[in-house]
């Protein structure tokens, strides 16, 4: 018996308790600038705590909940992967989300869900079996769709709503995967490559095509995949500027990280390579990422773009995850941690410009370069991150993905697919730079004198600087991650 | 000779009901804590048969109808279960009651037949046999009536009929199905797997079949299954206290408990499995969660809301039974365990709404998450339990139930899966859109409504907490139960 390690929990507990501790003492009138600390202090401390805690091997056993369902938690690399992103992601967006959320009546249930649906995604990234992970995801989802309808209009409660309905039919699609799996051994402890009881499943395997598919499409849905997306675009808009941030930027990986976890930690990848359900994957995440491209290039509404974006750029994730080689696998889990870092600035610089300005179409930010320096900067340095241009970070994941296509053997779509993400990587420059370009370079006709200062506070673009900061150094020196996930990779295959 | 003490936990709330309503007392209403300790106190000595093992034996006669044919008291598992959920549950609801008909008219006879309601529901979780249990099934219409027609308002009049002639004409129908059973089954006893062991002498097999189906339908308008379900709806406008115990719990409880033990222990699972009957049982069962889901996200009034999720849910157990095997009972049992405590949380939350905020209405709700946090966090964490979220119970029921299915395979199987997400997607909506109005209500509605509104007093709020916390913790640590049942499956 593995020994049990309880330090795991504190990463998970910790979190959900200070959440709740910020609902129910969130009112007190304290001054902004002392709920504000106390609050990066928490983010701060479970960001060390996760990078501490969550060592490779550790295993914890909660207990069983009845003969099927066992609740484990235990680390491997890529849960310290993930659990490190999302701690620094979200000790960064909760600093930001501190000023840009300072004046606002809904303070505390912002950050009290905030944090709890932190301690719930470091869970599910430490699962260590399928049904523990699906357990986390339902909560995950109850917890995070609150923050979408913050601003309590009657589009965000719709929209929270949608987000929730969307992600609960996604579950539970995917919990009709895990029903009919069971028999086969799925809710064994994750191993890399796949655990399902080959002998049992001879004669069975439709039952198990049928449910790898309604587990990729169930996930997919909180990766924003067609045919489940609709709920993204409509979402991560309307959610305040650091929660969309999250939300684009580490909530849709989970649903990555879950199929991840459900194809090649269970399933295993050598049962579902060549079969049809690995076309109508690929064709699946094709379709998103032209689509997603196609509709940020035609949307006029700043947020609204960003979002389209990520349903495009998620997907990239799934065709790398789809064509299953090593090669596609680094260069999609890669893309996992560039994209999270990359989004989440995109969207704060987004809210940083309603914060300041107000303008929330595109067309409205002529000349925001001379307003805002040092946002738009950082904003384009991730945007040219994200079409691709080395030598920051996004080059080099489309690079893996790319070449791990070519050398799939899986024509047309070994060279279809370079070819699509070609294509997006065009219109991503396309919907990304015109705000670089009219908001550094409004025109000869844009009005004369000295533009308005409207740089943020300090707090607020600072983690803006970070993250562009960490997307240039990860370009140049990519090597600390890809090791890593070569190593994941190589289990696997 | 232990055996004779079963009698009592029956009798002694009938009797203490009909005695409150002969014996006028002194001050106008009898004390809510002597209610209360009668009440209690037959908890406490149920708990105390059922843990000491006085139970187990062969069963206490309370009179015999003929030389063969006798009323008489059993506590196997299966009543175990119902019986201890039962005489859990009711003392809580008494104290909710207390505080909820504070004000109300027609205390006394309504606390005499709530208390009279309790020795029959417990009687037929006692039932030793067939007639034992139509008997109490009776008396359970007769006593419950008059508590839906409390208000006398010409709509509760109009509900309260229609549940009798509901009620009574099935009871019929469920008479012939149990005259079946007596006149060509071996034995009238409850017996697991059935009395028919060597197959009927002297009687076609598709005559029993139908008379199954007919009792099926009899006892199941008690479960509400549709097309009999109307009368539940119709019901909701009794007090509170009325609808959550007596149409989430008891009565509706006992439609399915009856049908457990006319499906698994008179008829027996393998004498009906794979025939005619079954299918057209488990397909009206499917029907039911399909039109209740629906129906329930179409519903803007509170309770009866409430009430078409009671239709849905209640064929969630009826779906573990239609299974027609073991892992379909336990299915059964779990949910008919877990759905008492989910339901019963989310009624009292809507009757604390209305109690303090009088509010009838969904879109009454907006804003009042704020006054009434703890109702609002209860109902909240009922619903998200009703539509299976882990960590709560839900979780575990579905679980079951959706196993169960899946062991039985084939079209039912896959029927009964899609049926069953579909019915939890339908839960999120009409459960959490109450929660999304009570705690994010649009920016521009008026709250003013709402002032002055605060949680009940700790009457209603203990109820309420230990329900949660019930389930919650069955949720996180279901093995006990599940091990109980899988040794009397």
């Amino acid at each position: 018996m593995m020994n049990n390690n309880a330090t795991l929990l504190i990463p998970i507990i910790l979190p959900i308790l200070c959440g709740i501790l910020t609902g129910m003492f969130g009112k007190l009138r304290l001054r902004a600038r002392y709920k504000g600390i106390a609050i990066a202090g928490m983010l701060a401390a479970e960001a060390v705590i996760v990078i501490l805690a969550l060592r490779i091997g550790r295993v914890f056993v909660v207990g069983s909940i009845n003969s099927d369902i066992r609740i484990l938690f235990r680390v491997d690399a890529l849960s310290r992967l993930f659990g490190a992103l999302v701690a620094f992601v979200w000790f960064l967006t909760g600093i930001y989300a501190c000023e840009y959320l300072k004046k606002d009546r809904h303070f505390d249930s912002f950050f009290a869900f905030y944090l709890m649906t932190e301690g719930l995604i470091v869970a599910l990234s430490v699962a260590g079996n399928m049904i523990t992970f699906y357990m986390f995801f339902e909560m995950m989802t109850m917890l995070s769709f609150p923050m979408v309808m913050h601003d309590r209009t009657h589009e965000a409660i719709r929209a929270g709503l949608k987000y929730m309905f969307y992600s609960v039919a996604g579950a539970l699609m995917s919990l009709v995967a895990i029903f009919m799996l069971t028999p086969y051994g799925y809710l064994g402890d994750f191993k890399a490559g796949g655990i399902l009881d080959i002998e049992a499943l001879t004669g069975h395997e439709q039952v198990l095509l049928v449910s790898a598919l309604l587990m990729i499409v169930g996930l997919g849905t909180k990766a924003g995949m067609f045919p489940m997306h609709a709920w993204l675009p409509t979402a991560h808009p309307e959610a305040p500027a650091p929660a969309s941030a999250v939300l684009s930027g580490v909530i849709t990986k989970t649903g990555v990280i879950g199929i991840i976890r459900g194809v090649f930690y269970c399933i295993g990848p050598r049962l579902l390579a060549g079969t049809w359900v690995q076309h109508v994957w690929i064709i699946l995440s094709l379709i998103t990422v032209l689509m997603g491209s196609m509709m940020a290039y035609r949307e006029p509404m700043f947020k609204k773009r960003l979002a389209y974006s990520t349903v495009s750029q998620v997907s990239y994730m799934m065709f790398g995850l789809s064509v299953m080689n090593s090669v596609a696998f680094t260069g999609a889990v890669s893309h996992i941690v560039f994209h999270s870092l990359i989004k989440t600035t995109l969207f704060l610089v987004a809210g940083a410009v309603i914060h300041q300005t107000g303008h929330t179409r595109v067309d409205e930010l002529k000349a925001i370069g001379k307003e805002m320096p040092v946002s738009m900067i950082c904003y384009t340095i991730v945007s040219l991150g994200l079409i691709g241009i080395p030598p920051l970070s996004g080059f080099v994941s489309k690079w893996y993905l790319a070449s791990g296509a070519l050398m799939s053997g899986t024509t047309p779509y070994s060279w279809l697919g370079p070819v699509i993400l070609l294509v997006s990587a065009l219109l991503t420059a396309g919907y990304l730079l015109p705000v670089t370009i009219r908001g550094f370079f409004p025109g000869v006709n844009y009005g004369v004198g000295t533009p308005n200062r409207a740089e943020p506070d300090a707090i607020m673009y600072l983690p803006m600087i970070v993250m562009a900061v960490m997307t240039l150094i990860l370009g140049i020196y990519p090597g600390f991650i890809t090791a890593t996930i070569q190593l994941i990779a190589e289990g696997i295959f | 000779m232990m055996q004779g003490i079963l009698i009592i936990p029956v009798l002694f709330p009938i009797i203490a009901g009909i005695a409150m309503i002969i014996i006028k007392p002194k001050a106008k209403v009898y004390s809510p804590w002597f209610i209360e300790g009668i009440v209690l106190l037959n908890s406490i000595l149920v708990w105390t048969i059922m843990l000491t093992g006085m139970g187990r034996g062969d069963g206490a006669v309370l009179f015999k109808l003929t030389y063969d044919l006798s009323i008489y008291f059993r506590l196997d598992g299966a009543g175990m279960v119902f019986t201890g959920l039962v005489s859990f549950l009711w003392p809580l609801a008494t104290l909710y009651a207390f505080e909820y008909m504070e004000h109300g008219e027609h205390i006394r006879s309504f606390f005499s037949l709530y208390t009279m309601t309790y020795g029959v529901t417990l009687g037929i979780a006692m039932a030793g046999n067939l007639v034992t249990l139509y008997m109490f099934y009776e008396m359970l219409t007769l006593v419950t009536f008059p508590l839906v027609l409390h208000d006398r308002t010409r709509e509760a009049r109009r509900a309260s009929r229609m549940y009798l002639y509901y009620s009574i004409g099935g009871a019929a129908c469920a008479f012939m199905g149990l005259v079946f059973v007596l006149v060509y089954g071996s034995t009238t006893d409850f017996t697991l797997g059935g009395v028919f062991g060597g197959g009927a002498q002297g009687v076609d097999h598709n005559i029993l079949l139908a008379m199954y189906v007919l009792a099926f339908f009899g006892f199941g308008v008690k479960a509400a299954i549709v097309p009999v379900q109307k009368w539940l709806p119709a019901a909701s406008v009794a007090p509170t206290p009325v609808t959550a115990l007596l149409h989430a719990v008891a009565v509706v409880k006992s439609g399915a408990f009856a049908i457990i033990r006319l499906t698994y222990y008179s008829y027996g699972a393998d004498f009906l499995r794979d025939t005619w009957a079954h299918y057209l049982t488990a397909a009206f069962v499917m029907i039911t969660i399909l039109y209740g889901s629906t129906m329930a996200v179409k519903e803007i009034h509170f309770k009866k809301r409430l009430a078409y999720s009671t239709i849905s849910n209640v064929s969630y157990i009826l779906l573990g039974v239609v299974m027609m095997s073991p892992a379909g009972l336990v299915a059964a049992f779990t949910h008919l365990v877990f759905h008492a405590f989910m339901k019963i949380c989310s009624f009292f939350s809507a009757g604390a709404v209305m109690h303090r905020a009088d509010r009838n209405y969904v879109y009454e709700l907006d804003g009042l998450g704020y006054k009434m946090p703890i109702t609002f966090a209860c109902y909240t964490a009922s619903g998200l339990a009703l539509m299976g979220m882990p960590p709560f119970a839900g979780f575990i029921s579905k679980w079951n139930i959706v196993q169960a299915a899946l062991s039985e395979g084939g079209i039912l199987g896959t029927c009964a899966i899609v049926i069953l997400l579909y019915s939890a997607l339908m839960t999120a909506i009409y459960m959490l859109s109450v929660t999304v109005r009570a705690f994010f209500p649009a920016k521009d509605t008026v709250l003013t409504a709402n002032d002055g509104v605060s949680d009940p007093g700790w009457k209603m709020l203990v109820p309420l907490v230990i329900f949660v916390i019930v389930f919650t913790v069955m949720g996180i640590y279901a093995k006990p139960l599940i091990q109980f049942l899988e040794e009397i499956c």
